[in-house]
Parts: C-alpha cells; sequence; structure tokens
C-alpha cells in the first residue's frame, strides 16, 4: 500500500507549479489587502487528488493496480491516506502562510487563523468523504459534475437563508454542548464521516468491473 | 507435472458477449498462447483470472490455490502485462521503481535497473514521452522484477520491432527455462507462439475451441489445396473448413497422414496458426 501512496505523492509532481503560484499570489494578494487563505487547504488536497483519480481513470491504472497482491483494497486505503496527509501538509503550509502574512502586516489573531484554517481542513475531509464514492461508483468526471452542483446548491441554500434572514432555531443546551467540545465533537465527527465513506468506497469498488 | 492454472466451468455474461464454459489446464513450465480474434474473449479470460472482473460462475486455481481466498499470496507470484493498462503517464520511469518497492515483497530494484539497461529504456523520462514500444519494453521489465513464477501477459509484443520481439521472446524462452516459471501469453502476432510456445488455446466468440500442444497441431493441421471438380469429391466430414479462393479452395484438414492417403492426388501443405484461426473463424462450414 505504501506503493500506492507514494504514486499518488509522486504524481502530485505535476500540480507543483500551479500550487506554488497560487500561494505566491495570494500571499502577495494578503499582504497588500484583506485576502483569505482558509479555501487553501480545499484548493489543494482536491486538485491533487481528482487530479489522481483521472490520472488513474485515463490510464487503466485501476485495472492494473487490480493484478498487484491486495490490489483493490490497497487502492481504496491508500487514496483515503494520500488524501488525509495531503490535507495534513496543506493545513500546515496555509497555518504557516497565515502567521507569515500576519506578521507581514503586523495583525496577527493565532486562534483566529488555528480555528479558519483547522474548519476548512475539516471541511475539505468531509466534501472528500462524500465524493470517493462516488467516483469509484460513477467515474470522476460524473462526479465532478455533481462536485459542482452539490456545491452551487449548499452555496445558493445557505445564501437564500442569509438573504431572507431565516431564523435557525437550535436548542440552547446543543449550542452549549457544540460550544463547550467542539474540539472532541468536530475531529470525532470527521473520523467517522471518513471511515463510513471509507467503508461505502471499499464495498463499491470491490464489486466494479474494471 | 503440477498445474500452474486450474479453470473449471468459468462462465462471464455480458449484455451482447458471453465466455465460456471454460475449463482449462495450465502446466507450470511451459508457455501457453492464447489466440483467437479481437472481441473473441482473450483479455476477458485473462481478467478473470486475474478477478479484475467478477466471474458468475466457475472456479480458478492458481498454483493450486483458490484464486479469491488466497488472492494476496497468489499476487505475489504473478506479473502482468495488461492491454493499455499501466501506470499514469505523466509518471517516470524511475519512479515504478519507488512504487513497486512498496507493492511487491519481492521487488528487486538491480533486476529492474539492469533490465533498463538492457533494453536501453531511459530512467528520467516520463511515459508519455517513450515510443509505443519503449513503453511495452518498460511494462515487460515492471513484470518480471519481482521475480514472478507466473506472468500473464495480453498483447505484450504488440508495438516491438522485430528486432527487439526477438530480445523480448528470448527472454520469455530464460523465464522459462528452469522449469517452474509459467507463462500465459495473448497475442495477435501467432508467429511468434510458433516460436515459443509449448502449447495453444484458441478461443472463438467466448469458447475454446482449441486446447492442444503446439507441435501436434503444426503437425496435424493442414491445408488441402484443390480445384472445384476435386472439392466435390472431398467427404464432408473430411473437412473443418474452407475458403474459396479465385481459382482454388483451401480446406483446413486434420490428421494429414491419414487425409493424405485418403486423397492422394491433393496437394496439403504445412499450416501456420494464423492460417489456422483465419480458416477457423472465417472459413465456411
Amino acid at each position: 500500500m505504501l506503493g500506492l501512496i507514494k504514486k499518488d505523492l509522486l504524481m502530485a509532481r505535476g500540480n507543483l507549479k500551479v500550487i506554488i503560484t497560487m500561494l505566491v499570489v495570494f500571499t502577495l494578494v494578503s499582504i497588500n489587502g484583506n485576502g483569505n487563505f482558509s479555501f487553501i487547504p480545499a484548493f489543494i488536497s482536491v486538485m491533487i487528488m481528482m487530479s489522481t483519480f483521472s490520472y488513474d481513470e485515463y490510464n487503466k491504472t485501476d485495472a492494473y493496480i487490480s493484478s498487484f497482491p491486495k490490489g483493490r483494497k490497497n487502492a481504496v486505503k491508500s487514496k483515503y491516506l494520500t488524501t488525509l496527509l495531503v490535507v495534513f501538509i496543506s493545513i500546515i503550509i496555509t497555518f504557516l502562510l497565515s502567521i507569515a502574512v500576519g506578521y507581514a502586516k503586523n495583525s496577527i489573531n493565532m486562534e483566529e487563523v488555528l480555528s479558519t484554517t483547522l474548519g476548512c481542513g475539516f471541511a475539505v475531509i468531509v466534501i472528500q468523504s462524500i465524493l470517493y464514492p462516488l467516483i469509484y461508483k460513477f467515474g470522476v468526471e460524473k462526479s465532478r459534475i455533481g462536485l459542482f452542483i452539490g456545491v452551487f446548491a449548499i452555496t445558493g441554500i445557505a445564501s437564500i437563508f442569509l438573504k431572507t434572514g431565516a431564523d435557525i432555531n437550535i436548542p440552547q443546551n446543543i449550542v452549549n454542548v457544540l460550544n463547550n467540545y467542539y474540539m472532541i465533537i468536530v475531529p470525532i465527527t470527521i473520523i467517522l464521516i471518513l471511515f463510513v465513506s471509507y467503508e461505502i468506497s471499499k464495498v463499491v469498488y470491490l464489486k466494479k468491473e474494471l | 507435472m503440477k498445474n500452474a492454472i486450474e479453470i473449471s466451468n468459468l462462465t462471464k455474461k455480458y449484455d451482447k458477449f458471453e465466455l465460456g464454459r471454460i475449463d482449462l489446464k495450465i502446466p507450470s513450465g511451459v508457455i501457453v498462447g492464447l489466440i483467437g480474434e479481437n472481441g473473441a474473449g482473450k483479455t476477458t479470460l485473462i481478467k478473470s483470472i486475474l478477478n479484475i472482473i467478477n466471474i458468475d460462475s466457475g472456479n480458478i486455481k492458481i498454483f493450486d490455490k483458490d484464486y479469491k481466498v488466497d488472492e494476496s499470496v497468489i499476487k505475489e507470484d504473478i506479473g502482468v502485462v495488461l492491454d493499455n493498462m499501466f501506470f499514469p503517464e505523466i509518471l517516470y520511469v524511475k519512479d515504478i521503481n519507488h512504487i513497486m518497492k512498496g507493492v511487491y515483497k519481492n521487488w528487486d530494484s538491480d533486476i529492474y535497473f539492469n533490465y533498463l539497461k538492457d533494453f536501453d529504456i531511459p530512467l528520467n523520462k516520463q511515459i508519455k514521452t517513450l515510443s509505443k514500444g519503449m513503453r511495452k519494453k518498460l511494462e515487460i521489465v515492471t513484470a518480471l522484477s519481482h521475480k514472478p513464477k507466473l506472468l500473464i501477459l495480453d498483447e505484450p509484443t504488440s508495438g516491438l520491432d522485430p528486432v527487439v520481439r526477438n530480445e523480448v521472446l528470448d527472454i520469455f524462452l530464460k523465464f522459462i527455462s528452469d522449469e517452474e516459471h509459467t507463462i500465459l501469453l495473448s497475442t495477435h502476432i501467432t508467429s511468434d507462439l510458433e516460436h515459443i510456445a509449448d502449447s495453444i488455446i484458441f478461443i472463438d466468440k467466448g469458447k475454446v475451441v482449441l486446447d492442444d500442444i503446439r507441435d501436434e497441431i503444426m503437425e496435424n493441421y493442414g491445408i488441402l489445396k484443390c480445384d472445384d471438380k476435386y472439392f466435390a469429391s472431398i467427404d464432408k466430414k473430411d473437412i473443418i473448413s474452407y475458403k474459396k479462393n479465385k481459382y482454388d479452395y483451401e480446406i483446413l484438414v486434420k490428421d494429414i497422414s491419414k487425409i493424405s492417403k485418403k486423397y492422394k492426388e491433393a496437394v496439403i501443405d504445412k499450416i501456420t496458426l494464423e492460417e489456422l484461426m483465419v480458416l477457423m473463424i472465417k472459413g465456411e462450414k
């Protein structure tokens, strides 16, 4: 399985130039204005992982990998582990850049930097947890379209709520629990979502005709 | 002699194609050639053996082990070249060594680099920049570098020039020389099989129509050539299939020593695998 993780990381080299360029541009924009780095973990990990899925599909690497020992199981496992690794690395990059920009602008709020970066990192894990079973079932192209539709739908619904000023009534005791224990609740929820997603992907992929 | 692969009652049904029932035994220490026209079921059979597709029924044993129960153990000892299925083209030749070290317990970097050197495959090039032949050689080298006992090769020599093809065939011959290694090789280049295969499996429309030792096939089958008048006098039971040319008939016959005694005036030529394949598939019956 280590070999397949290496494969995806070696493939990520192809995206490095674009990622570095984007990071430089956004760092400069942030230093000179009101930049926001929070989307970077999503940008990096979705870009890298989607391209690995696309290349695998285009070169029929999935079928080739199936001829390896534990090929199918490891193929799924390695995608999830590589995703976690990429998200982790991109969170660190984002965190360091946010601190650097904060120092450059002489205004830094460590708690805010940490919470937004981690929050976005977790959010992207949730997005990818939804996306991967779809990729294994329907292929990259259809899932990519599904991702766009999903993102637009969520953004649309959220903006409607914000514009209409709709009041969402969450019971106060739930709000209190979330406020007090979010550092435990959020990671556990993320792990659970990721685990369920992995199990679904595995079942789908083991049955798939390659 | 032990069997490297044993297949019994294998079936696989698609909307417009059905493979099976297939019963095959491939002994260890031989090169078996799998022939048949496009869409005959060769790749489906290979994918079934490798558990890349799910079969509808049947049993497959590899090295005397169930191909699903002991899949990971079995696959440590199988090297594959699949038709148009390989690593992503953006990877470099040297990357394959890093990847495969983490895939096969027996991966041997020295073997890999030595083969690359022998075949003049550059290390620092992306797969997409290699010529078709070079890429095929890389796929073969990759299949050989974890010291497999069984090679399953789907069109391994397509795209190779005659010189390199011969080099590759020599490697295959060397590979089975200790009689413990086995090769199942599907190809359209039937002349390759006439040089190296010990036995031939011929698949047509999803069914095995011929499974025999190569020398037996070459000695038993022949083409009887005759004119219209002579053709009419031939016992229909002796005709497997025939092709009518402009001036003569080409008749596929079996048991040529018996046939040549029966039809003393007729000319019976030795057959090539290609002629056998064409006459069996396209010949009239």
